[in-house]
């Protein structure tokens, strides 16, 4: 026991990693055996996670040694309150996923269960390599593995999937790319590629020409892979086309790890001091989330297809993480860390439900919602609860973040940010209340269907148990995480919060 | 056990309540008597609650309840004071009669959705507990929240594109007013670092902080947050939202949204901001220039209405204003006339509300012109009708006299002669408007040719005289009605002879001491 748990930030990767290539050959014996197999891995990795952020919290920072090789020659796995909890929700989240993507994905896409479940594996290896690793270019390496199984997932959808994801290809690489260059400058004038030793060495290079412009790429190569406004153009085809249960893993998570890699490249590969007072990189982004913000509300107002919506409300809320970043001051960066979290709950809560909705009807446009409260009362709950989140109504957890984001806005007296953020609360409102609209009022569809006493479509009929289990541990999870908001804000991220703001 | 059951936990067990009973409505849908056995048991229950905790608050002082920290310095919590157990006592009251009502509403109309109707009231009364016990701006906002979302089906309800478009246009307004004032809470914590409720005002350390501006205009974005209190210019929602059917208006406009409204600019006035602050800043007379206005223009709106429903939502918009106005007045008595005005206005609103529903489910009429001599054919309804509309008025023997008479006096109290005339003129509009139907319902002689209509089953014969079939009695199911209203006028009466039914003048009286207590 000991030994696992000395060795839990490895295992969360190492798990995953295996097991992708063990479910191709399971799957090739028996293609039954896939989706227990993946469970159980990914439950594995969901322990292992839990276990790091339990001696984390105990002991402080974990340090890992990758084949004890001494840093900074060898990879070191750094493990501080930040990556603890982004891990154990990265993780528990794919397991959601993976619970109720079995009946999804044997209607979506039957003939390539084994090579799905293989990929979504890889893919869930690449989310998490990127959050634990403390090395500059394994960071890379993972952030190619989790876009490559990306691009492979969202290529097997429907019609425009492919296209949708030869362009997510050649924008993703376009900034992976730009992040190797990045690292590239850094190891060229540093000689490090870790991220605690660049820290130390960095700061007396900081006025360095070479510096400025590693930084530069670094957050275009962030940018294009968290689809900051105006980089976002992959994301409303790649996701709206991709199978649903390739959005519900996306979705929520790829975004919002890129998010991570921002904090992370910001404020602890480099001090604060540089992105906010030398080079003033915290003012542009307060700027970029704001329009990010206000774009993707308009535009997810001018969708008739759900999941396009969804895509536009998440570009949104990276406005809203990225903006937070923005302001620089603690309670707005608490504000940002905590809704990388609830964005992750509220934007699986959402596809899940589009997903459900596209099992149950064939589609996922807006009108596919009608009666939905009538025929699937579970599923129309939970997409309240969700709906409710985005919104930002307590005690969601959307609020609670929204509440850390607009007062951190008011403390830096970044009005802009501010109104765009309360505007968008009622752009969401518009969103979600026209859905709920159709899903609610049936009254004069039911004239209409000739007073059946039942009419057929108005039929009870609710989704499988596997697909609804996993959304009501989401909605649930929405809640509690809303009403024990203080709990994770003080014993977790009250230490996430980069020292010096 | 017993733990639970002591005062400290009372406040909790009120909020429990509503919010049961709305699961067991859902899971009762297929069970119609059932479904409505718990709206009724489960509104008694909370009424009992309420009351036992009134006792308590008036010996010994508030009772405090917290759950939860929501953020440094906020919890999500309860403060039982005497203000909050006024708005508690009346809507937790009035649910029992809009529940009693709805089931011959509902059932007289033969009306489609009726779990989600129920279910959406019991949320809505959550909403308005919650608002009258919560502790501090943050809890309150929470309710508020509940209660705007659960009763835009209620306004929806009948899913003609007219109702849709109430409730987006109702919609549209609250949430908007919810942004403004979520805003402002974020303000008054950044400034202070706290919204915990407090008699004395927490805004006044503030003020070495930050220009009088900011605070004047910050009181400007808390109006805004309040649009439920339909001031105007912000008060279109209102009328627009009669076309939900017409229980739903008497609970939004005696007991839930818009009480909840002239409650939370009453806590702003006095316990967030304080008398003494907003007399500092001249807040005092601002507040009351807006409520002026709305009194007279509203009350001139609604003398240009033919719908009834309509009309009753611009007495409402207008006696709302003086309630704020009487807030603002900043006057012990004033104050007073405002926190009493609650219960009564609410109980002779929703009577006046439940005889206009009555009448349409009996008769299909919702035009005043078309209810000549309807006093001859629900004659027990209109007197109820008639009742309520001198509380309006402000004459006795009405409750209606009692909150008028301590709004005159504060407004003499503290000199300001010209809100007193406007409350003064405001009652004479009222006359204007609401005697005309009293006169049509029973002085006006039925033109012959209704007569033969369908609604009157028997053909009678009538030659030049009055005598016509009592239509209100005509089914058992509107006893459900007539009950209901009947209570409520009879109250009307209680409360001018003895305000101090359910100890409603008693918390006043504390309230306002510990508002102007050191004054």
């Amino acid at each position: 026991m000991e030994r696992i748990i000395s060795h839990s930030p490895v295992l969360i990767v190492v798990i995953p990693l295996i097991s992708a290539f063990l479910t191709l050959v399971i799957g090739l014996w028996k293609k039954r055996l896939c989706y227990p197999f993946v469970i159980i891995a990914l439950s594995l990795s969901l322990f292992s996670c839990i276990v790091t952020l339990n001696t984390v919290m105990k002991s402080g920072t974990i340090h890992y040694y990758l084949g004890n090789w001494d840093p900074p020659w060898g990879i070191e796995y750094v493990v501080d309150h930040l990556n603890a909890l982004v891990l154990v929700f990265v993780s528990f989240i794919s397991l959601m996923v993976a619970i109720y993507s079995k009946e999804s994905i044997e209607q979506e896409i039957p003939e390539k269960v084994t090579f799905f479940y293989t990929v979504f594996l890889l893919q869930v290896t690449g989310l998490l390599g990127i959050v634990v690793t403390g090395d500059m270019f394994n960071l890379y390496v993972f952030l190619e593995i989790a876009s490559l199984a990306g691009y492979a997932l969202i290529a097997i959808g429907e019609d425009g999937a492919p296209l949708a994801s030869f362009r997510y290809v050649v924008m993703g690489t376009i900034g992976a790319c730009f992040y190797l260059l990045g690292v590239g400058y850094l190891y060229i004038m540093t000689g490090s590629l870790n991220m605690a030793d660049l820290t130390h060495l960095l700061p007396n290079l900081y006025h360095s020409k070479v510096i400025m412009v590693a930084f530069v790429f670094f957050i275009v190569g962030v940018a294009i892979k968290m689809a900051l406004f105006p980089l976002h153009a992959w994301l409303p085809d790649a996701y709206t086309h991709a199978p649903s249960a390739v959005s519900a893993l996306l979705a929520p998570l790829m975004t919002k790890v890129g998010v991570y890699v921002l904090i992370r490249i910001l404020f602890t590969v480099f001090r604060p001091e540089f992105p906010i007072k030398i080079l003033h990189a915290t003012d542009i982004m307060a700027w970029f989330g704001t329009f990010a913000i206000l774009f993707g509300g308009i535009m997810a107002l001018s969708q008739t297809d759900f999941k396009r919506m969804l895509c536009y409300i998440i570009v949104a809320e990276i406005g809203y993480m990225v903006g937070g970043i923005g302001m620089a001051n603690a309670t707005a960066i608490k504000g940002a860390i905590f809704h990388i979290i609830n964005d992750m709950f509220m934007a699986a809560c959402l596809f899940l439900i589009a997903g459900i909705v596209m099992h149950e009807t064939g589609g996922h446009d807006i009108s596919d919602f009608t009666g939905m409260f009538r025929r699937m009362p579970f599923t129309a709950a939970i997409f309240t609860i969700g709906a409710l989140a985005v919104i930002g109504v307590p005690p969601t957890c959307g609020f609670f973040s929204k509440w850390y984001l607009l007062l951190g806005g008011i403390q830096a007296r970044h009005w802009g940010f501010v109104m765009a953020l309360l505007l968008c609360t009622l752009i969401n409102v518009a969103l979600f209340f026209r859905v709920i609209d159709k899903g609610l009022y049936v009254h004069a569809l039911e004239h209409k269907l000739e007073h059946a006493s039942e009419p057929k479509e108005l039929q009870f009929h609710e989704a499988p148990l596997s697909m609804l289990i996993p959304g009501f541990i989401i909605a649930i999870a929405i809640f509690l995480i809303g009403i024990f908001n203080q709990a994770i804000l003080k014993n977790i991220i009250e230490f996430a919060v980069p020292s010096g703001l | 056990m017993t733990e639970l059951l002591s005062t400290n936990y009372r406040p909790l067990l009120a909020i429990l309540c509503p919010t049961i009973v709305s699961f067991l409505i859902l899971l009762s849908g297929r069970r119609p008597n059932l479904r409505e056995s718990w709206t009724i048991i489960g509104s008694i229950l909370l009424f009992l609650i309420v009351l036992s905790m009134t006792p308590f608050v008036l010996r010994e002082g508030p009772i405090k309840c917290s759950l939860f920290k929501l953020f440094p310095g906020i919890d999500f919590a309860f403060n039982v004071d005497a203000f909050g157990l006024i708005f508690a006592t009346t809507s937790s009251c009035l649910w029992i009669l809009v529940s009693l009502y709805s089931i011959g509403y509902m059932r007289g109309l033969e009306e489609h959705a009726q779990t989600r109707y129920y279910f959406c009231f019991a949320l809505a009364i959550l909403g308005a507990t919650g608002i009258a016990l919560s502790a501090n701006l943050v809890t309150m906002f929470i309710f508020y929240e509940i209660l705007t979302i659960s009763t835009y089906p209620l306004v929806a309800h009948d899913e003609t594109p007219e109702a849709i478009y109430g409730g987006h246009k109702y919609l549209a307004y609250l949430l908007t007013a919810g942004v403004f004032f979520l805003l402002g809470i974020l303000v008054i914590y950044f400034l202070v670092g706290t919204t915990d409720f407090n008699p004395h005002g927490i805004l006044k350390p503030a003020l070495g902080s930050t220009s009088r501006l900011v605070l004047q205009a910050l009181f400007f974005v808390f109006m805004l947050g309040f649009m439920k209190a339909a001031w105007m210019p912000v008060h279109s929602w209102l009328p627009t939202a009669m076309v939900a059917p017409t229980p739903v208006s008497a609970l939004l406009h005696a007991v839930a949204v818009v009480k909840a409204g002239v409650f939370g600019i009453i806590r702003t006035v006095c316990y967030v901001y304080g008398i003494d602050l907003m007399h500092e800043l001249g807040l005092g007379l601002a507040l009351g220039f807006l409520a002026s206005f709305t009194i007279i223009v509203a009350n001139l709106y609604a003398i240009g209405q033919t719908n009834l429903k309509r009309l009753l939502a611009y007495s409402t918009i207008n006696q709302l204003s003086l309630i704020i106005l009487g807030a603002a007045i900043l006057s012990p008595m004033a104050v007073t006339g405002a926190m009493i005005h609650i219960p009564f206005h609410g109980f002779m609103k929703i009577t006046l509300f439940l005889c206009a529903g009555a009448i349409i489910v009996a008769t299909g009429k919702t035009e005043i012109y078309q209810m000549a001599g309807i006093g001859r054919q629900m004659p027990k309804t209109m007197l109820a009708f008639t009742i309520a509309a001198f509380g309006m008025c402000g004459a006795p023997p009405v409750a209606g006299f009692i909150s008028k008479w301590h709004f005159c006096l504060g407004a003499i109290q503290s000199g300001q002669i010209f809100f007193l005339l406007i409350i003064l003129v405001g009652s004479l509009l009222d006359v204007i408007y609401l005697f005309p139907v009293i006169r049509k319902a029973f002085f006006e002689k039925i033109p012959k040719i209704e007569l033969y209509k369908e609604d009157i089953e028997e053909k009678v014969e009538v030659f030049g005289s009055e005598k016509l079939e009592v239509v209100e009695t005509k089914r058992p199911l509107y006893l459900f009605m007539i009950v209901p209203l009947s209570v409520t006028a009879i109250f009307s009466l209680i409360l001018c002879l003895f305000p101090n039914t359910f100890h409603i003048y008693d918390l006043a009286q504390m309230a306002i001491k510990d508002i102007f207590g050191g004054m």
